[in-house]
C-alpha cells in the first residue's frame, strides 16, 4: 500500500520528533495572528455583551436564537468525525485511519471545547451557567433533568470526558517515544504524560483492549450526543423544528461537516507540517469517497423534509418549508443546497478525490454550506411559527460575526497549540503500516542501515 | 411493609401527569373577542403594573418589544371592505406547557394554582422556553432597562424589577392574587371570591372584553365562559390545555 | 541479585523466536518491548487475561444505576411540576441513565487499564530506549549467573545484534 515510500521506523521517529520541537517564524507568526483575532473578534465583544446584555447581537422576538447556537450545533457537529470516525474505522481495522485519526481526535476535543464556550456566549446570565451541573448546594436544587438541554450538559460532558480520555490513551505510547528523544521542559511532561510506558508486551495487551472498549463505547456515545443535541430543536413545537428526521439528519449532518474539516486539516498538517509521506494521496481518496456517501445521505434527508412538508398539505408545515425555499432566507438556502448537495458530486471523479487543493477548497465549501445549514434551521423555524402576528425576521449583529470569526480563531489556536506539545501523527500506528523490518544477515552486522539518530 | 407502601404511593403519586390531582385555585381568562376593541388599554395596564420597560424606538424596530400582553390584529381585504380581527395574545399558563419543560434550571414550573410562573432570579437566560412557546407570550430581556425621572417613581414595589439576561412573561398578576389570598386569609380563611381579584389588564378593559376568576368555582364568570357556545383556545391542536378561553367573534365584520 | 537480560534485535520474526526459545527452556519471566504491538506475542508468549472487561461492565453498571437515581432521585427531592408531565418521567431520565452508564464504562475502563498494566510507573523499570524507535527487545528476568549466561546463549543464537544487562531497581 506504501510500498513507493521507504520510510523506515527511525524515520518516523524522527520526524514527528522534529515536528514537535522546530518551530520556525512561521508557526510563531500564524500562532500570534490567530490569538490576536481571538482577543479581538471573539473575547473583546463578548466582554461588550456581557455588559450590554444579548442586545449586542441581532436577536429579537420571535428568534430568540440565533449564530450563538447556530455556532454551537455547528462546532459539535465538526466534533464528530475525528472521535466517532476514529473508532469506526478502529473497529473495522481500517489501515488508512492511521496517518489522521489523531489529529482527527483532536479537532474533536478542541471543537467541544469551542462549542462550550459558545454556550457561555449565548445565554443570557452564563455567570450562573454552573446552575445546569448537577451538584449539591446550598439551595437544595437541582437542574431540570426533564429539559432536553440537559440531556446536552450530561451528553457533552461525557462526550468531552470520552475524547479526551480516548486520546490521551491512544497517545501514550507515543508520549514515551518522544519521552527519549526530548530535552528540558518537554522532557518532563512527555515523562509525566507517558505515565511509565515500556512497551511491553503486557502493556501493549492492556492498551489494545482498553482501546477496543472505549472505541466500542464511543461510538453509540456520539450517536446520541448528535441526536440529544438534535432533540433540543425537535422537541419543541415549532412546525419547522419538531420533526423525528432530526436525529439522523444531525447525526449525518455532523459527520459530514466533521469528514471536511478532517479535509482540510489534513491538507494543512500535510504541507506546513512536512508530513508528506504520512498523508498520501490515498487518505483523500478514502475521504473524498466516504464525503461523497454522506453528501448523498444528506441530499436524501434533504429531500425527505420537502417532500414530507409539501405532501403533508398542513399550513404550518408547508409554510415552513416554503419559507425556506423561497423567503427572505432564500438565498443562503440555495448556497446551502449548491455547497453540499451539487458540488460534492464533484467527487465521484477519482481524480478530483486525489487532487490536493480542490479536495481543501471543497471541504471548506462544505462546511460554509453546513453552517448555513445550522443558521437556516435555527433562523427560519422560529421566525414563522403558528401565529402570524408574531413572525419575525433575524439578522445577525456584527458582534454575533465578529464571535463566529473569533471563534474559529480560538480553534485554530487550539489546534496551533496542539501540534506542538502532542505528536499529531500516531507514530506506533504509522509503524504498524510500513513493512516489517527483515532480519539483518550476519555479514551485514558491520554496518547496520538504520541506527537510530539522536 | 409500610416502607413499601409508603413507596408504591409516592411513586403512584410521581407518575401523575401533572402532580396536583386538583389546582388549589385554577386561575382563568376569558377574552370575549366581540368585545375587543383593539385599543391596547390592557397592553398600558400591563406595563404600569408590571414594571415592564420602555425599550425605546430603536429596540422596538429591532423587533425587541416587551409587551406581556399584545393585541394581535389580523385583517382581510382592502378598504373599505376590511374584516378586522383582534386578540389579545398573553401567556395561556397551559396546564401542559411545552416551555416549563425545557428549562434547564427549572426557571419555570406549574405552581398550585394553576398558573406557568417564572422565577427570575433562577433564570440564566437560555430562551429555549421562549422557542417552545407556540403562542410567542414570552419575552427576553436584551439589555439593562432605565427609566427616566420621574417615571421611577411609578414603578410597583410589589413587583421586581428585572435585569438583563432574563425572561419574563404575564404572570396573571401574581402579585394581585397573592394579596388577595392574603386578604381572604386575614378575613378568616375563606377563600378569593369571584371578581375579587383582577389582573391590571382585566381592570382595565373598557369594553370588559377580558373576565379573570377561578374556574374551579363554578359559580364565577370564566366558568360559565367555559361552557359558552363560542368558547375555544388557540391553538388547541397542540394540545396545551391553556387557561385562556377566548370567545369567537362573530359581530358584523367578523372574519 | 536478579538481573534483566535484553537482547535487541532488528526484526519482529527474530524476536520472537527468541522469546519462543526462552520460554521453552524455562524462563517464564520473559517479555517484549517493542515499538508496535506485536501479534504473535500471544502465540510465543502464553494467552494473557485482562480484567479490564470486568472494569467496564461493573462501571457501566454503576452507570446507570447512578445515572437514574441522580434524575428520579433529584426531581423528588425537589418537587416541581413541569408541562403537566409527571415528576418521575421515564423516557427523558433514559436519556440521562444511558449517557451516565457510558460515561461511568469509559472511566472504569481507564482505571482498569491504569491498574492492570501497573501505571503510572512509580519506579524504574526495565526499558531500553531503541525500544520505542525500531529495535525488538527481548527481555528476561534472570535469578543468577548461571541461568544469566543460558539466557544469553540463547539470545545469541536466535540473532541477537546487542546484549545488555540491566537492573531492575527494588
Amino acid at each position: 500500500m506504501q510500498a513507493e515510500r521507504d520510510i523506515s521506523y527511525a524515520d518516523v521517529n524522527r520526524d514527528v520528533v522534529r515536528s514537535l520541537v522546530e518551530t520556525g517564524s512561521k508557526y510563531y507568526i500564524t500562532l500570534a495572528i490567530s490569538v490576536s483575532v481571538m482577543l479581538a473578534c471573539f473575547f473583546a465583544p463578548w466582554f461588550y455583551q456581557l455588559q450590554y446584555g444579548i442586545g449586542a447581537a441581532g436577536m429579537n422576538h420571535p428568534t430568540v436564537w440565533g449564530t450563538y447556537l447556530a455556532s454551537f450545533i455547528f462546532w459539535i457537529g465538526l466534533s464528530h468525525s475525528g472521535t466517532l470516525l476514529s473508532c469506526v474505522l478502529h473497529i473495522t481495522n481500517s489501515s488508512w485511519r492511521k496517518a489522521m485519526y489523531r489529529s482527527a481526535e483532536a479537532m474533536t476535543l478542541f471543537s467541544l471545547m469551542v462549542a462550550v464556550t459558545m454556550v457561555m456566549v449565548h445565554l443570557g446570565r452564563p455567570w450562573f451557567i454552573h446552575w445546569a451541573v448537577p451538584y449539591p448546594n446550598q439551595m437544595e436544587l437541582w437542574p431540570n433533568f426533564r429539559s432536553p438541554l440537559m440531556f446536552d450538559v450530561m451528553a457533552i460532558t461525557t462526550y468531552l470526558t470520552g475524547s479526551t480520555i480516548f486520546i490521551y490513551m491512544g497517545t501514550i505510547p507515543d508520549f514515551a517515544a518522544v519521552r527519549d528523544r526530548t530535552t528540558g521542559w518537554r522532557h518532563h511532561m512527555y515523562v509525566l504524560l507517558s505515565l511509565g510506558w515500556r512497551g511491553t508486551d503486557t502493556e501493549w495487551h492492556r492498551l489494545g483492549w482498553a482501546y477496543t472498549f472505549l472505541a466500542v463505547l464511543i461510538i453509540p456515545l456520539a450517536v446520541s450526543v448528535h441526536s440529544i443535541v438534535s432533540w433540543d430543536f425537535a422537541l419543541s413545537i415549532v412546525p419547522a423544528l419538531h420533526q423525528t428526521i432530526f436525529a439522523p439528519y444531525f447525526v449525518v449532518g455532523a459527520i459530514y461537516s466533521g469528514t471536511a474539516g478532517i479535509v482540510t486539516v489534513m491538507f494543512v498538517l500535510r504541507k506546513y507540517m512536512n508530513f508528506e509521506h504520512y498523508i498520501t494521496k490515498l487518505h483523500f481518496d478514502n475521504l473524498g469517497k466516504l464525503l461523497l456517501v454522506l453528501s448523498l445521505i444528506w441530499t436524501y434527508i434533504n429531500v425527505l423534509e420537502i417532500f414530507t412538508g409539501w405532501y403533508s398539505g398542513t399550513s404550518t408545515e408547508y409554510e415552513a418549508i416554503r419559507y425556506k425555499l423561497f423567503g427572505y432566507y432564500a438565498p443562503l438556502y440555495w448556497e446551502m443546497i449548491l455547497f453540499c448537495a451539487v458540488a460534492p458530486l464533484l467527487m465521484i471523479s477519482k481524480r478530483f478525490r486525489t487532487s490536493f487543493v480542490p479536495m481543501l477548497i471543497l471541504s471548506i465549501a462544505i462546511n460554509i454550506g453546513m453552517y448555513t445549514e445550522r443558521f437556516l434551521i435555527v433562523a427560519t423555524s422560529l421566525s414563522r411559527q403558528y401565529l402570524p402576528d408574531a413572525w419575525g425576521i433575524y439578522v445577525p449583529s456584527l458582534v454575533e460575526i465578529s464571535i463566529m470569526v473569533g471563534s474559529l480563531a480560538m480553534f485554530v489556536t487550539l489546534f496551533l497549540i496542539f501540534v506542538k506539545i502532542f505528536p499529531s501523527i500516531s507514530i506506533y500506528e504509522i509503524k504498524e503500516t510500513l513493512p516489517e523490518p527483515e532480519p539483518k544477515t550476519q555479514s551485514e552486522s558491520g554496518a547496520p542501515e538504520w541506527q537510530p539518530t539522536l | 411493609m409500610s416502607f413499601i407502601n409508603d413507596f408504591l404511593a409516592s411513586w403512584r403519586e410521581y407518575r401523575r401527569p401533572g402532580y396536583y390531582e386538583k389546582f388549589d385555585y385554577a386561575w382563568t381568562m376569558s377574552i370575549d373577542l366581540d368585545r375587543c376593541t383593539g385599543c391596547e388599554a390592557c397592553v398600558t395596564a400591563c406595563q404600569a403594573e408590571n414594571n415592564l420597560p420602555i425599550v425605546g424606538e430603536d429596540e422596538f424596530a429591532k423587533g425587541r418589544e416587551m409587551q406581556w400582553i399584545r393585541i394581535e390584529r389580523y385583517w382581510e381585504g382592502e378598504y373599505p371592505n376590511v374584516k378586522l380581527g383582534f386578540i389579545p395574545m398573553l401567556c395561556q399558563h397551559c396546564d401542559a406547557a411545552p416551555c416549563e419543560t425545557v428549562c434547564p434550571v427549572s426557571a419555570t414550573y406549574h405552581n398550585q394554582d394553576g398558573l406557568n410562573a417564572q422565577i427570575y432570579n433562577r433564570c440564566i437566560g437560555t430562551r429555549s422556553c421562549a422557542v417552545y412557546c407556540p403562542y410567542e407570550v414570552r419575552y427576553f430581556n436584551y439589555n439593562n432597562h432605565h427609566w427616566d425621572a420621574p417615571l421611577d417613581e411609578q414603578l410597583n414595589p410589589d413587583v421586581s424589577v428585572r435585569e438583563k439576561g432574563v425572561m419574563e412573561k404575564c404572570t396573571f398578576c401574581i402579585q394581585r392574587i397573592r394579596q388577595a389570598k392574603d386578604q381572604a386569609k386575614d378575613d378568616g380563611r375563606r377563600r378569593v371570591r369571584d371578581g375579587e381579584v383582577q389582573p391590571a389588564c382585566v381592570q382595565t378593559c373598557p369594553a370588559e372584553a377580558l373576565v379573570f376568576g377561578d374556574r374551579n368555582d363554578a359559580e364565577s364568570q370564566v366558568a360559565q365562559s367555559m361552557n359558552h357556545p363560542r368558547a375555544y383556545h388557540v391553538l388547541e391542536e397542540l394540545n396545551t390545555d391553556p387557561s385562556v378561553v377566548y370567545l369567537k367573534k362573530v359581530g358584523s365584520n367578523a372574519g | 541479585m536478579a538481573t534483566n537480560t535484553v537482547g535487541l534485535f532488528d526484526a519482529p520474526a527474530t524476536a520472537l523466536a527468541a522469546a519462543g526459545e526462552l520460554k521453552g527452556a524455562g524462563f517464564d519471566a520473559t517479555s517484549i518491548i517493542s515499538p508496535i504491538p506485536l501479534h504473535g506475542a500471544e502465540k510465543v508468549l502464553g494467552e494473557k487475561k485482562s480484567a479490564i472487561k470486568r472494569f467496564t461492565f461493573f462501571g457501566g453498571l454503576f452507570g446507570m444505576l447512578f445515572g437514574f437515581s441522580l434524575a428520579a432521585g433529584t426531581a423528588v427531592l425537589y418537587l416541581h411540576p413541569t408541562g403537566g408531565r409527571p415528576i418521575i418521567t421515564i423516557p427523558p431520565f433514559l436519556i440521562i441513565t444511558y449517557e451516565m452508564t457510558i460515561l461511568c464504562g469509559i472511566l472504569a475502563t481507564v482505571i482498569g487499564f491504569l491498574v492492570s498494566a501497573r501505571f503510572p510507573a512509580m519506579r524504574e523499570r526495565v526499558y531500553v530506549p531503541e525500544a520505542a524507535v525500531d529495535k525488538f527487545v527481548v527481555s528476561v528476568l534472570c535469578s543468577d549467573d548461571a541461568h544469566d549466561r543460558r539466557a544469553e546463549e540463547i539470545l545469541r543464537s536466535a540473532g541477537a545484534e546487542e546484549i545488555r544487562r540491566l537492573r531492575e531497581e527494588d
